[in-house]
């Protein structure tokens, strides 16, 4: 009876404007010595790997800055068009103006939406997406002016939850 | 069809706070829909009058409270292990900062204070979440759009959400809960989270924990949990909140004298309401 190995590597990496892109390449093989299926699923994985690693260093399109920011990619809630509770555009444009008037670094953003949540800024859905903005305001409060609330989103409208 | 009540035979002058029926139908949130729901001249008093009441002096305290677990819950999602002293010193930062903003009205400020401080002591000790616990989310801000459903947006605030889609809210009481009670009583919000939850993830939530910390002598944490919302009481919310538009449409605020008068903070208003 024959023995079948199945592998599969995956990889997603972060872009620049808070995009990624990610490929997997699946494998079914024989197996044709059944007592090395560690040395087997070994070198599969390095195979693998190494062509995933080939192919994702061809970025295709990188979407520049402000890239679906100004409501053409959206429905009528202002979601992303196949992901209904995916980051909002409303959101990623608070997130870019908060960017853009601080000149944040955005990779740093894009490190804490992954520290946070565990992804990139565009794989968050949009509660992941709030409390990132959250940690925004934490970090970039308020520059000027007065009139603040206190909790440093005084430069911002987020039309945040009204009791 | 009640008329909209006047302020003509209330002595209190109406502050700028108001705001109109059009905002209101916007969108609702869970407290506002419970507020409306509960007694319909308390809500037009609380939100549409325009009269400002002080904050009491238990609302100060559970904001404190829910303050410092939040910076309990962020730490934690920071790796953090914040001590003792640290929590302390979050919490005395966050009853002086509402203080200021929030202007209570205390009987015996400082026997409150170590009343809220007990309770926390009381949480950290017993909490079920363990203290190297990531949250899935801290105090957020969600919303659901239920315009498909003919009703405004749904808004609120998740005090916690737990690994694996558990909600939490934290609660302050000066009775020890009846666990059935607090499931029934607080239906209205849990399945509202549970909706706000679900919207803002796409995914079901796993349950729903109420931490209730109670004011009692020896301070005890009370946790009720209670499953994910059913279609059922998903179906009663919106039986409420479609109560809530048609009610805010027509103006009706009726005055509903109970029990609950007796902590009513518009007594003496309703009393001369006409």
């Amino acid at each position: 009876m024959a023995v079948k190995l199945i592998a599969n590597y995956a990889k997603r990496l972060g872009l620049p404007g808070y995009s990624s892109h990610q490929f997997s390449v699946s494998v079914e093989t024989e197996l044709q010595n059944v007592t090395d299926v560690a040395g087997e699923s070994a070198r599969l994985y390095e195979s693998l790997q190494k062509a995933v690693d080939d192919q994702m260093q061809q970025t295709g399109f990188v979407p520049p800055d402000g890239y679906g920011m100004n409501g053409g990619q959206a429905n009528g809630n202002g979601h992303q068009a196949g992901n209904e509770a995916g980051i909002s555009d409303k959101q990623l444009d608070l997130i870019n103006r908060i960017v853009r008037e601080n000149n944040a670094n955005k990779t740093d953003i894009e490190n804490m939406a992954i520290q946070m949540f565990g992804g990139g800024v565009r794989t968050l859905n949009r509660m992941q997406a709030s409390n990132l903005i959250d940690e925004l305001f934490e970090k970039y409060p308020r520059r000027n002016g007065n009139g603040g609330n206190g909790n440093g989103r005084g430069n911002y409208q987020r039309q945040p939850a009204r009791a | 069809m009640n008329p909209a009540p006047t302020t003509e035979t209330i002595t209190v002058p109406a502050g700028d706070g108001g705001r109109s029926i059009d905002d209101l139908l916007s969108n609702v949130s869970a407290s506002r829909l419970a507020t409306f729901h509960q007694c319909r001249l308390r809500f037009w008093f609380r939100y549409l009058s325009g009269i400002m009441k002080p904050k009491p002096a238990a609302l100060h305290l559970g904001s404190s409270v829910h303050e410092t677990l939040k910076f309990w819950n962020r730490a934690r999602w920071h790796r953090q292990t914040p001590s003792l002293r640290d929590l302390h010193d979050a919490f005395s930062g966050a009853w002086s900062e509402l203080r200021e903003a929030d202007s209570p009205q205390f009987e015996d400020e400082e026997g409150e204070k170590q009343t809220g401080w007990k309770l926390l002591e009381t949480y950290f000790r017993e909490s079920p979440i363990p203290s190297d616990e990531r949250p899935e989310a801290v105090e957020v801000s969600v919303e659901a759009d239920l315009t498909a459903h003919g009703l405004p947006k749904l808004v609120g605030v998740l005090d916690l959400v737990r690994p694996g889609g558990r909600i939490v809210d934290f609660k302050t009481s000066g009775k020890t809960p009846d666990p059935e009670q607090v499931t029934h009583t607080t239906e209205g919000q849990t399945t509202g989270y549970a909706l706000l939850y679900r919207e803002a993830t796409g995914r079901a939530e796993s349950g729903i924990e109420i931490h209730t910390l109670v004011k009692t002598k020896a301070p005890k944490l009370i946790v009720t949990a209670t499953p994910p919302a059913t279609d059922a009481q998903v179906t009663r919310l919106f039986r409420g909140i479609e109560s809530y538009v048609k009610g805010l449409e027509r103006e009706d605020f009726v005055p509903s004298p109970g029990l609950q008068c007796a902590s009513c903070e518009y007594f003496n208003e309703c009393r001369r309401w006409s």
